[in-house]
């Protein structure tokens, strides 16, 4: 492999890509319903947890994932993988679409904190989904704020 | 844009998507629940927020003849259009796939909504010949 640099806002959406990865397979929502002993060995409450990927959050919540992945993807193909990618899809330089993605993951994040819930709370996937979105987004700020720079893939 | 023609293809179905989707916010999505209703806000409201900025963007320079800079953080209105009309798609499709129980007619509205919000940015950067696309 050459000798490869990567600045610190593609260490961060590396890394930040990771995590939401992870985390997106540990508790999303916990629910803990206290423990009763009704008596003829009948037992009744207990804790579950639901990831990203449980029923009734797949798609919904595995979203800021798959935008995670999708950044992460993109400047490890480039930076290990050698791959050359166009220079601006959509007409967008890559630095806009990192923002752009780095935004809905930190949106959607964030809208899933206010959101009120039920009786379930956040579990540690939800929290650490929470924080990589808000890391992609800074990740993706850092790029375009890094000074003199040109449309390009990393 | 020329503000006195009157809207384009694209332009009409950004308008009409964003009229359906706010119409649609308060009517039953999940359950008995709008997307402005408890569990459901903010995340299901997105969806339709972003419906809402396109169809107004295009409704306050086409018909109030109103002057919006000419870019917003560095993004064109046209790049603008196109980001939040492919997120508002992916977010319909989505929905569309998670599992919500029975799906309301609100929610059916907004995954429309969402869909013809991407194909009327795509048409967009066709009209206006941005290069984006094709």
């Amino acid at each position: 492999m050459k000798n490869v640099k990567l600045s610190p806002a593609n260490i961060v959406i590396l890394a930040a890509g990771a995590v939401m990865l992870i985390a997106s397979f540990l508790g999303f929502y916990k629910l803990d319903i206290p423990v009763e002993h009704l008596g003829g060995g009948v037992t009744v409450g207990g804790s579950t947890s639901y990831n990203a990927w449980s029923s009734g959050q797949f798609l919904i919540a595995t979203l800021p994932a798959f935008i995670g992945m999708a950044m992460a993807g993109q400047i490890a193909l480039v930076t290990f993988g050698g791959v050359s990618p166009p220079e601006k899809p959509l007409g967008l330089t890559w630095d806009q679409i990192h923002l752009v993605l780095g935004f809905q993951a930190a949106l959607m994040m964030l809208a899933f904190l206010i959101r009120s819930k039920p009786t379930n709370s956040f579990g540690i996937g939800f929290w650490l989904m929470l924080l990589s979105g808000i890391a992609l987004f800074v990740g993706a700020v850092m790029r375009t704020s890094e000074a003199g720079r040109k449309p390009r893939a990393v | 844009m020329d503000d006195n023609k009157p809207p384009t293809p694209a332009e009409l179905t950004i308008l009409i998507a964003g009229a359906v989707m706010l119409v649609a916010s308060f009517l039953s999505f999940a359950g008995n629940t709008s997307a402005w209703g408890r569990y459901l806000f903010p995340i299901a409201t997105l969806l339709p927020l972003y419906g809402i900025v396109m169809a107004l963007q295009v409704g306050l320079t086409k018909f109030a003849n109103i002057s919006l800079p000419d870019r917003i953080v560095g993004f064109t209105w046209e790049q603008v259009h196109l980001v939040l009309g492919l997120l508002a798609g992916l977010m319909a499709v989505a929905w569309l796939i998670t599992d919500t129980g029975n799906k309301q007619i609100g929610q059916w509205l907004e995954v429309l909504g969402g869909i013809a919000l991407a194909v009327g940015a795509v048409m967009m950067q066709r009209e206006r010949h941005t290069g984006a696309i094709g």
